[in-house]
Formats: structure tokens, C-alpha cells, sequence
């Protein structure tokens, strides 16, 4: 078993806060920031905003794929005419 | 055609065909319109086929493409490109959305009343370079390593552009809301 993480403020918690919520950070940092989220409720709520904000960024943008009609012209430029 | 050929088609269908939507998608987000994607996506699947013996077998080609779809926008498409309104990201106060919303909707449910169409328009109106970082980050959701590599800068400038492109969007999707009435403003 590993010590317990080091004891961080909210100020270090939220400069963490991206870097957290995209798994960037190494293991031992990420288990204080966790351990700073089970106990403030503050921050902990900050993130949870963050992270709804980044979820629905992401969905919305995604939506956005190339229609039927584009791929099938883009294939057959590829592959010609048989494939349409 | 040629075992080769045929062999070569497999694989390409396979292994990049797969990532059709993404290209087409990080097109239209650098070049700005449905015709200019298509056009652009064509392409980079084209240069991506006939450089195919290229590809590292194994290796990420969804990055792969989108490098080959980034060189060719930016030598053949950026001169053209319209360019449109951008916004300021000079001046943003670090995560004011949430301090105005924590009291009335600190989950941030009035999102789910903005539509795809606002939020595409949003990050349209971010300066390239802010642009393709949120959306190589957040839509396609690469690590901050490889999106490093796929835009060549290093580490720390993915990070404060990320930092600063998702502050502009919050702000801008806020103000929206807000306007809209999805979510009120706090009394000041
Ligand atoms: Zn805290």
C-alpha cells in the first residue's frame, strides 16, 4: 500500500482541474485531487460541473458526421463507380 | 486488379474507413463549409490511399489522417478560406461561468437546451489555433501528446489553448442561455 496522498487546497485541487478530468495526470496526483474532492464539497461540484460541460460539448459537436450521399461520392472517387 | 492492389484496398477499408466521419468533421470544422469539406475529405482520403504502403501498421491512423487532412488545408485550402467572425479570448476570468450558475444550476442542465447547430457555431467562431485544439481534445478526444504532435507545438501551449478555448465556448454558450432563457442571470 502507498502513503496517503498529500494534502492539497482548492486553489492547487482546481489548477489540477482539466488535467484531472482529461486522465492526464500521473497517479499520485490524481489521488490528491481526489482526495481533496471527497472532502469539499465545493470543489467537488466545480468538477462535476466541468466535466457535464465537456460531456456536452463533445456530444453536440459529434453529430456532425458526413451524410449517406457524401460517402457514397467519396467512395467512389476512391474505389470507383462499383462500389456505388 | 492486383493481389496487391486488392490486398492494399482491404486493409485501407479496413483501417481507415472507419474514421471517414472524423475527417470529414475536423474538415469542416478548419475549412467552414459542407462544400469545402467534402472536398477536402475527398482529398485526404485519396493522398491517404495512394500513401497507404506509409502507414505504420498498428499505429493510430485516425491521427494519421487528420495530419494528412491538416497539411492539405493548410496548403491548399487556408488561402481561400472565409474567414469569419472570431472571438476575443483576451480577458476571460478562469471558470466565471460556473460562479455565476452554482447557485441556480450547478449541474449545468440548462446545456442541454443549446443545439448542435450553437454549439458548431460557437467553436466556428474560436481562432483556428484554439479551434483545432478543442476539437482534436474534446470531440475526438486525444490525449494532450498526440494532439501536441498532430498540431506540432509542445505540451504547455495545448494546455493554456485548451484552457482558454473552453472558457471562450463556456462564456459564449452562457450568454446564449441566458438569452434564451434556459438559465437566469445572477443578480448582481
Ligand atoms: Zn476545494
Amino acid at each position: 500500500m502507498s502513503a496517503a496522498p498529500r494534502s492539497i487546497d482548492c486553489r492547487e485541487a482546481v489548477e489540477r482541474l482539466y488535467e484531472y478530468l482529461d486522465q492526464e495526470l500521473t497517479p499520485e496526483v490524481r489521488a490528491e485531487v481526489e482526495h481533496h474532492l471527497r472532502s469539499c464539497a465545493g470543489c467537488f461540484r466545480h468538477f462535476d460541473f466541468e466535466r457535464a460541460f465537456l460531456r456536452f460539448l463533445e456530444a453536440r459537436a459529434r453529430g456532425r458526421g458526413a451524410g449517406p450521399e457524401v460517402k457514397q461520392r467519396i467512395l467512389r472517387e476512391l474505389f470507383g463507380p462499383e462500389e456505388a | 486488379m492486383t493481389p496487391t492492389t486488392e490486398e492494399r484496398r482491404r486493409q485501407f477499408e479496413a483501417e481507415a474507413l472507419p474514421h471517414l466521419d472524423a475527417v470529414y468533421r475536423y474538415a469542416h470544422t478548419l475549412a467552414g463549409d459542407p462544400t469545402q469539406a467534402e472536398d477536402l475529405t475527398q482529398e485526404t482520403m485519396l493522398k491517404a490511399l495512394r500513401a497507404w504502403h506509409q502507414f505504420e501498421r498498428g499505429s493510430n491512423a485516425r491521427a494519421w489522417l487528420l495530419t494528412i487532412l491538416r497539411n492539405t488545408f493548410i496548403n491548399e485550402y487556408r488561402r481561400r478560406q472565409h474567414q469569419g467572425e472570431t472571438v476575443d479570448l483576451a480577458g476571460l476570468e478562469p471558470y466565471h461561468v460556473f460562479r455565476e450558475v452554482q447557485e441556480v444550476d450547478p449541474e449545468g442542465r440548462f446545456f442541454a437546451n443549446i443545439v448542435d447547430d450553437e454549439v458548431l457555431r460557437a467553436i466556428g467562431a474560436l481562432p483556428e489555433e484554439f479551434r483545432e485544439v478543442v476539437w482534436l481534445s474534446d470531440v475526438e478526444g486525444f490525449p494532450y501528446a498526440e494532439v501536441a504532435r498532430l498540431l506540432e507545438v509542445p505540451i504547455g501551449t495545448v494546455k493554456s489553448r485548451l484552457f482558454r478555448a473552453r472558457h471562450a465556448l463556456q462564456q459564449r454558450l452562457y450568454d446564449y442561455a441566458v438569452e434564451m432563457g434556459y438559465v437566469k442571470r445572477r443578480a448582481s
